[in-house]
């Protein structure tokens, strides 16, 4: 949901909670106002009455059917206006209404008179509907104008947001540069903006530590494993025993692996601090070609068929060198995890790449395998990073990966298409 | 065969140095540009190899001294840095190979031998042991003067046997040797084995002596005292 509807809603919220109160004050303001101002005006009817009185002999003629005229013992003390109400036949309506009824006693000319009239009442449902229809029409005009404009008005507020989101966006390590936003004139984004530039800040900084740390470990640590494995090569062509022989090689065979694992995790740093930039045209198809024929001979070995199914001339956007880890990569682990004899289907369309190959059933969920170092036989040779490669490839370049087992057959499914 | 080493970390270039002086190569040894400079611009050598990160400055931009200085010497480059854009700059610049570290001493040496021959002596010579002769210009063998017909995996392995005699050869290098390093962690030697096993089987057909023995669980060694 966008902010801007987020808001709306609350304020039309709140709006209807006032409306309603208002309406309800409005009402009761509006009841006992008119019911004053009607008092008052009966009285002064009253007060006519009594004047005319005074220059009459026989008030009784004033008599009609609105005005009642009573006259009262003189020792009576004298009864204050009072209002009442009563019901009685309204003329107009042709029906019997609630009427205000106001009454007070005078004295005219020595005698002493109660006066009483009415008056048809304004009833409270009248008001309620008037009070009603007015908050209605106005709630809805507000709904109507704070549509059209808060529209307007969110662009114009939000684009400052909107500029920095796209920065945001933007950023990447590779340019190294902290996040630096226009000043806005609202403090939240103004705090916003200090806060992301500090925080920008602070990771090209770890980044750089990061960085340096694993290209450092990366570098320096080959040149001590080539002295070892010089030594261990020179140990073995010295006067030593089978055994000694044995041992060496066993230790030479490990310096090996290490400088392949640091090797790799520095290749697999490198893909997630996307250092590989610069896409190109990749002709995948020749590519694959190229890859197995530098495999052949393995296959061949292995006793591994190999079916094509690929079609001439499929061009995808990558980076080149990542395109070739990524070919290099499958074809090296169909080969690695297949069994003899056993096959390996290639196919590849301009959507999709597919490996399957035949091979033993994983002891746990296959998708495991794409983690780092998760490998079926822990005492391979291997050291269980080639698909995080390739699934990090996959993720930079927006290839959905799938890696299933069905069937005894193990099947690595790349969508090209993102 | 004359070289200079120019490699900061004492201890690799003593591995370096003591194998291929014990295969006959006279190895010199500086551990910075500057000295390296010193003894270019005075002797001779036929093959330099360079480390790239020096104390004193990149190895790359040694590359230009050496090609005004050196004539017709071969450069190999050796780096910690497994990193194909510093590979592709060192080409470019004139180096003759790169290989990345740790690398197998036997691997230097047979590498070495490959730009020397071709370089210095015009690829026309032959590599000649008892009754086997290979000649790397058209890839011909022949023992005993009968022709063996060996695949190209054959051949290199032989040539790589007769650079490294009398040494045992482990089966990672091997493989490294034969496929580089793209395929080394295919846990599997039975290619090697394979492609060991045919060789062997060409070379007594052809009236010659096995000189290749197995190393148990280690690899394999040209034992040229065998009769």
């Amino acid at each position: 949901m966008k902010l801007i509807n987020q808001f709306t809603i609350w304020y039309l919220g709140i709006s209807v909670i006032v409306f309603l109160i208002g309406g309800i004050l409005i009402f009761y303001k509006l009841e006992s106002e008119i019911d004053f101002e009607q008092g008052r005006e009966l009285e002064r009817q009253l007060d006519r009455y009594a004047r005319k009185m005074e220059s009459m002999d026989d008030p009784s003629i004033l008599s009609k059917d609105r005005l009642e005229i009573r006259e009262l013992p003189l020792n009576q003390a004298l009864v204050p206006f009072q209002l009442g109400d009563t019901l009685a036949w309204h003329e107009p309506l042709e029906q019997v209404e609630r009427q205000v009824k106001a009454g007070r006693s005078y004295l005219i000319n020595g005698k002493h008179y109660y006066m009483s009239t009415y008056n048809i009442m304004i009833e409270s449902d009248d008001i309620t509907e008037t009070v009603v229809q007015t908050m209605v029409a106005i709630f809805l005009l507000l709904l109507i104008f704070i549509a059209v404009t808060s529209r307007l008005v969110s662009k114009k507020i939000l684009q400052p947001f909107h500029s920095s989101l796209t920065k945001i966006k933007e950023f990447t390590f590779k340019e190294n540069q902290p996040l630096v936003f226009e000043p806005s004139r609202i403090e939240e984004f103004e705090k916003l903006h200090e806060f992301l530039n500090r925080m920008s800040a602070r990771m090209l900084g770890d980044y750089k530590i990061v960085k340096e740390f694993s290209e450092n470990l990366s570098h320096e640590i080959q040149t001590p494993i080539a002295v070892i494995s010089g030594k261990l090569e020179l140990l073995l062509n010295s006067p030593i025993t089978d055994q000694q022989a044995k041992w060496i090689a066993a230790s030479h065979q490990s310096t090996q692996k290490m400088s392949k694992v640091v090797h790799s995790l520095a290749t697999l740093a490198k893909l997630e601090n996307q250092e590989f930039e610069g896409n190109q045209q990749v002709n995948l198809s020749a590519l694959l070609n190229k890859s197995i024929a530098d495999y052949e001979e393995l296959v061949a070995i292995k006793q591994i068929s190999l079916h094509q199914l690929i079609e001439p001339d499929i061009k995808i956007e990558m980076h080149p060198n990542m395109a070739e880890m990524l070919v290099d990569n499958l074809l090296s682990n169909a080969i690695k995890h297949n069994e003899k004899p056993g096959y390996i289907t290639i196919e590849a369309t301009p959507s999709v790449l597919k490996f399957r190959n035949k091979g033993e059933k994983p002891k746990r969920d296959v998708s495991e395998y794409l983690d780092r170092f998760k490998k079926g036989n822990p005492n391979s040779e291997s050291i269980g990073l080639g698909l995080s490669i390739v699934q990090q490839i996959c993720r930079i370049h927006g290839f959905t990966l799938e890696y299933q087992f069905i069937e005894e057959e193990h099947q690595v499914t790349i969508q090209l298409q993102n | 065969m004359k070289i200079l080493l120019i490699e900061d970390q004492l201890e690799l270039s003593n591995n370096i140095r003591e194998f291929l002086e014990s295969e006959g190569i006279v190895c010199e040894f500086c551990d910075n540009c500057f000295d390296a400079q010193d003894k270019l611009l005075v002797y001779h050598y036929d093959c330099i190899i360079l480390d790239i990160m020096l104390p004193d400055g990149n190895g790359l931009d040694l590359i230009d001294f050496i090609k005004e200085n050196q004539e017709g010497s071969n450069i190999l480059i050796i780096s910690a840095k497994n990193s194909l854009q510093d590979k592709l700059d060192g080409l470019d610049l004139g180096a003759d190979d790169y290989m990345t570290k740790p690398f197998h001493l036997a691997e230097l040496h047979a590498r070495l031998k490959v730009l020397y021959r071709r370089n210095q002596l015009g690829g026309t010579d032959k590599l000649v042991f008892n009754e086997i002769q290979v000649n790397p210009e058209n890839l011909e063998v022949t023992v005993n003067q009968n022709l063996l017909e060996l695949t190209k995996k054959e051949f290199d392995l032989l040539v790589f046997f007769l650079t490294n005699k009398n040494r045992v050869l482990g089966r990672q290098a091997i493989v490294q040797h034969l496929w580089g390093d793209y395929t080394d962690d295919l846990a599997n030697f039975d290619f090697v084995y394979q492609h060991i096993k045919n060789l062997r089987k060409k070379i007594c057909q052809a009236g010659g002596i096995d000189y290749i023995e197995t190393v148990y669980g280690i690899g394999y060694k040209f034992n040229t005292t065998k009769e």
